[in-house]
């Protein structure tokens, strides 16, 4: 087969572009541990609050240590319950200063959700029966919305809430 | 040669692809181009 001297030359670097992304992907996965968010961790989508975690009174942000928080929640259709303040009501906005290190732990009882922090890294699927998790530096001050991006009925668009991130 | 044939009369003669090889060389540029930018904006968020 005849090929002309240029079409050799696209077809290596299509090849070797393949191959390359080919070795970023296996990169990520086998060195560096990239996996989905579930990281393999099941839960009893029946019962959640028997995971320690998601009882009640652990949901949203707690401080672990300087500059280290978790936040856990329960995403449910049509809501993300990030616990309650001290005067009983559902907290819809949480705060945590700029440069901490903050772990998601979210589960839902019911169906495909999504949890993203629009404008941050912080994007994953959460589905029952498994806890998704994903541990963030928050880099930059400012007021995001979490979001639900994952279609999952009727009140989708109404699943929000804001994370604020102070200097 | 009129213009829009192709210049491959003769037998052993190769057309130009010289233009193919732009085109090509463009389209792997902006793919090339816009991986960076999306890791680039992955890493400083």
């Amino acid at each position: 087969m005849h090929l002309h001297k240029f079409e050799k030359l696209w077809l290596l670097s299509g090849v070797g572009a393949l191959a390359l992304f080919l070795v970023i992907l296996g990169f990520g996965a086998f060195y560096l541990g990239t996996h989905p968010q579930s990281h393999g961790i099941t839960i009893d989508p029946a019962n959640i609050e028997a995971e320690e975690a998601f009882q009640p009174e652990n949901l949203g942000l707690t401080k672990v240590d300087d500059d280290k928080y978790i936040v856990n929640v329960v995403a449910t259709a049509f809501n993300y319950d990030l616990g309650v303040d001290e005067d009983g009501n559902a907290v819809k906005n949480i705060k945590i200063p700029k440069g901490s290190t903050v772990l998601f732990q979210v589960v839902t009882p019911d169906v495909v959700h999504g949890f993203n922090i629009a404008g941050t890294n912080v994007n994953m699927m959460v589905e029952p029966g498994f806890i998704s998790s994903m541990e963030v530096e928050m880099k930059q001050s400012g007021e995001f919305t979490l979001l639900c991006n994952e279609y999952c009925g009727v009140g989708h668009h109404m699943m929000f809430a804001t994370v604020e991130v102070y200097e | 040669m009129k213009s829009g044939e192709r210049n491959y009369s003769g037998s052993n003669r190769e057309p130009s692809l010289k233009g193919t090889l732009i085109s090509v060389g463009v389209l792997g540029l902006v793919i090339v181009i816009s991986w960076f930018a999306v890791f680039a904006l992955f890493i400083s968020r």
